[in-house]
């Protein structure tokens, strides 16, 4: 290896929370050679991100204690002054973070952010000059027209242009060392591809070292030249990138490997299940207006968000339901639920036309039919009690009350894998993967025969997401329950789901059995979006690339 | 932008009639209340205020009564029940005060609250933080008629700092007219100082853990230029919100302040005619005051539109 740019000396990071004190990084030491894609890979808590974050100086606060060395060149940072720190910043060692719609100013055009990145450390640059090297920058990351979209705010932006955005600020300087910390795990599976592509050529054609900051092992494949797994604020595993996939040291690496759904392997089916149909959906129609008017709104134009949407569940069966973000898949779910009411249509659900019925003529049916939402922080009432929580439906359709209903909770809480005793506890108690465990529980305490889970692991670690998915798949044998299963990660759809139906603008594309519809695809959109989802494997990663620049 | 406009003018149209509505309503259910008989006297005849009750009207059905009411308010011609001067007179007489009053203890407040709540907000925890939380709780819970008394006490009764009160005109004499209002513009602003100063605080606190914080950070700013052009201005939204409705509400009349320091503006007029149950002069200001009230709701709109370009004008009703 030739001389490392920065040198990373057993670093250790702790905080003071009113918890007590949290190591977050715990003795990391790594180097970074010039040119090179370090992947820093591990779940939610491991680390990685505090260790990126403090090659910069970011994560200095009255309750941080930082020891160790982070040597740039020559430099030592760790205990820099502020004014020193400053002029390696985004000059030498520059960030892009996982959000590009909050790590933009929203009240700042894009173009002014780039520029004050340029003027902060050029103060001989002048507007005009700032300006036209911003222009040029929006340019090379592909921005459209950059002349004129230098104008724009960030939230006139797509989500991908603002990670171009971010990158464009970015390379304002031409720093060194690029630290991508989870750059596109907020984006479209298309988008993330885009982006991934743009900093490889940055890579290859600056020679600009990159840290990629990433819990997503398809992105690693994709990516990196070395490898460091984190775990509980420690390197677990280190080396090249063909090293950590296929000659695999540490035990943990390999679960998180294992835990990996991959888009390109069959899972093991069960036998189809199909015993009469649960729930038919004809023509679906679900428009949101767009208003205008002097004094009175008129309807000027309309968001097509379910655009004459058919299919079909039966019973015991799972029907993966795959699209980007705005391709109307939540829409679409809360409106065969009748959670919004549809423009128009059939919704029959075990035969009973269910479309356009009233909130009371729906409540009777409620109990067949559950939702399990995607983020397990916000969709619990944080002031209520787990057991509360979880017995409300019961309460609310008056099907138990006193002892009995806690009986019936702890049960639940029994069957989705939680102790009897967490029935007092608050959901702050709980982690991420224990949170979506009660939202599964809340969603089985009425008997459903159809749950619709949006995006139910979206939100979890790999493998924490292996888990919930195993119950899924345990609880839908137990009690014979149908899933619409919605979430953008094809690759987890293909491992669940006994049928897939793709959406895009609001339309269904192409559905069909699982397998065929990801082996065999018709339509031209999801070949794309297959095409897009990063392999968690370095040599098919490498084939396909090849292929593409055939 | 007119879209904006003329829902606004519909919308403040609507709510002017429904508060002069009200008002008139509620005078009218009072017990006590005949105008009649107050502009009789005490010692008067059935026969006297017969009279006035015919000659004033108020034997009309309540909505003629309303209209002409109204007719005279926006025509100029009405008249105090009481002293039967004109009251659209009075009160453009007392808007030099009021508007000197509120527009120098707003600059006051708005300086000082944006300052305090700036350093609390940067030296979160610290010494200059608890002082100043002390210093705008104290602020926010002093009575205003008990620190008037204070001030005047003290500062011109002992030592004579500053006049006992009155109101100099600014045309008249700028220096006297600053003497004469230093008192009431700091015992007007000092409750909104402690008030706006904590609100700002804990914005900017909110603020400084967005994630476009971090990312000025690890741009290499200074961190002065993070504070102020990241974290003050992104926080300074709501504070605009709360100063267009606190400042609209006080043009109306600064009832408490204007009366200790007697100013003679259109809050002391309130007063007096609220004491005397005169209706015209309650309905002639109370329109006044909500015509401050819904214009300013719609300045702040604006402003907001230009302080957050994600806001577009005229996408929500009014």
């Amino acid at each position: 290896m030739s001389e490392a740019l920065l040198s990373v000396r057993d670093l250790r990071i702790s905080f003071a929370t009113e918890g007590g004190v949290v190591q977050a990084v715990d003795g990391v030491s790594f180097e970074l050679a010039p040119g090179e894609v370090l992947a820093i890979v591990g779940e939610s808590g491991s680390g990685k991100s505090v260790t990126a974050q403090t090659i910069m100086g970011l994560t200095r606060s009255p309750n941080a204690s930082i020891a160790g060395s982070v040597r740039f060149h020559d430099r030592e940072l760790i205990d820099a002054g502020e004014a020193e720190l400053r002029e390696v910043r985004g000059a030498e060692i520059a960030m892009i973070f996982q959000d590009p719609m909050t790590s933009l100013n929203p009240v700042y055009r894009v173009g002014d952010q780039i520029v004050e990145a340029i003027r902060a450390h050029r103060s001989g640059v002048g507007k005009d000059g700032a300006r036209e090297r911003a222009i040029r920058l929006l340019d090379s990351v592909g921005i459209p027209d950059p002349r004129k979209r230098i104008d724009d705010y960030p939230h006139e932006f797509s989500g991908g242009m603002r990670q171009r955005a971010m990158i464009a600020m970015a390379l304002a300087l031409e720093p060194e060392v690029l630290i991508a910390d989870e750059p596109t795990t907020a984006l479209d599976v298309t988008i993330q591809a885009q982006i991934l592509d743009l900093l490889r050529r940055l890579n290859r054609e600056r020679g600009l070292a990159t840290i990629l900051i990433t819990h997503d092992f398809g992105v690693v494949a994709e990516m990196a030249d070395r490898v460091l797994v984190m775990h509980e604020g420690r390197i677990i595993e280190r080396g090249d990138l063909d090293e950590v996939f296929y000659a695999t040291k540490d035990p943990y690496t390999r679960g998180l490997l294992g835990a990996v759904v991959r888009l390109d392997q069959a899972p093991p089916r069960r036998p189809a299940r199909r015993e009469g149909s649960l729930l038919e959906v004809t023509d679906l129609v679900k428009h949101f207006p767009v208003k205008r008017g002097l004094l009175i709104d008129r309807e000027v134009d309309r968001v097509r968000a379910v655009d004459g949407v058919s299919f079909s569940v039966a019973q015991g069966e799972t029907l993966g339901l795959v699209g980007e973000s705005g391709s109307g898949k939540s829409t679409l779910s809360r409106a065969v639920l009748q959670l919004l009411r549809p423009d128009s249509g059939s919704v029959r659900f075990e035969g009973r036309e269910i479309a356009g019925l009233s909130r009371r003529q729906m409540r009777p049916l409620r109990p067949a039919m559950q939702m399990i939402f995607q983020d397990p922080y916000a969709s619990l009432n944080p002031r209520k009690r787990v057991g509360q929580i979880v017995g409300e439906p019961l309460r609310i359709q008056d099907l138990a009350s006193g002892g009995a209903l806690r009986t019936q909770v702890q049960e639940l809480l029994a069957r989705v894998g939680l102790s009897p005793e967490h029935y007092d506890r608050y959901p702050h108690e709980f982690s991420g993967g224990q949170r979506q465990r009660i939202g599964i529980a809340r969603a089985l305490a009425l008997r459903p025969k159809l749950i619709v889970a949006d995006e139910p692991v979206s939100a979890l670690d790999v493998s924490i997401r292996a888990q919930i998915l195993d119950l899924l798949a345990e609880l839908q044998d137990d009690f014979g329950l149908a899933y619409v299963f919605v979430a953008h990660d094809i690759g987890v759809v293909r491992h669940v789901s006994d049928r897939i139906a793709v959406m895009h603008k609001g339309k269904i594309v192409e559905q069909g059995p699982a397998d065929q519809v990801c082996e065999r695809p018709a339509d031209p959109y999801t070949k794309t979006l297959l095409a897009a989802v990063p392999v968690p494997d370095p040599r098919e990663a490498r084939a396909r690339r090849a292929n593409s620049a055939v | 932008m007119g879209r904006f406009v003329v829902r606004r003018l519909a919308g403040m149209v609507a709510v002017l009639f429904a508060v002069s509505v009200l008002v008139f309503l509620i005078f009218n259910v009072i017990p006590n209340a005949d105008p009649a008989r107050q502009m009789a006297g005490r010692s008067a005849s059935p026969q006297l205020v017969a009279s006035i009750t015919k000659e004033w009207g108020f034997d009309d059905p309540l909505p003629q009564q309303y209209l002409t009411m109204m007719g005279n308010i926006f025509s100029g011609d009405v008249i105090s029940y009481e002293t039967e001067e004109n009251v659209d007179e009075r009160i453009v007489e007392g808007i030099p005060a009021t508007f000197s009053l509120c527009i120098g203890a707003a600059v006051i407040w708005m300086f000082f609250g944006i300052l305090f709540g700036y350093l609390s907000a940067v030296k979160a925890g610290g010494l200059l933080d608890r002082a100043l939380t002390v210093v705008a709780v104290t602020g926010i819970s002093i009575p205003v008629f008990w620190l008037a008394a204070i001030f005047l006490n003290y500062l011109t009764y002992k030592i004579a700092l500053f006049p006992s009160g009155g109101y100099v005109g600014l045309s008249e004499n700028p220096i006297e007219w600053a003497n004469h209002l230093i008192l009431p513009w700091v015992t007007l602003a000092i409750v909104y100082v402690g008030f706006y100063s904590r609100v700002l605080r804990s914005n900017m606190l909110d603020a400084m853990d967005e994630d476009y914080v971090r990312t000025a950070r690890a741009k290499g700013l200074p961190e002065r230029q993070v504070m102020t052009r990241h974290v003050l201005r992104n926080s300074l939204v709501p504070i605009v919100t709360l100063f267009g409705l606190d400042f609209g509400a006080l043009l109306g009349g600064a009832i408490l302040v204007e009366g200790v320091f007697n100013l003679n503006g259109i809050g002391q007029y309130a007063y007096e005619s609220l004491i005397n149950l005169d209706l015209p002069p309650i309905m002639a200001i109370t329109l006044f005051g909500a015509f401050f009230v819904v214009l300013f709701n719609a300045l702040v709109d604006i402003a907001y539109a230009y302080l957050d370009p994600r806001v577009k004008l005229g996408t929500s009703a009014p």
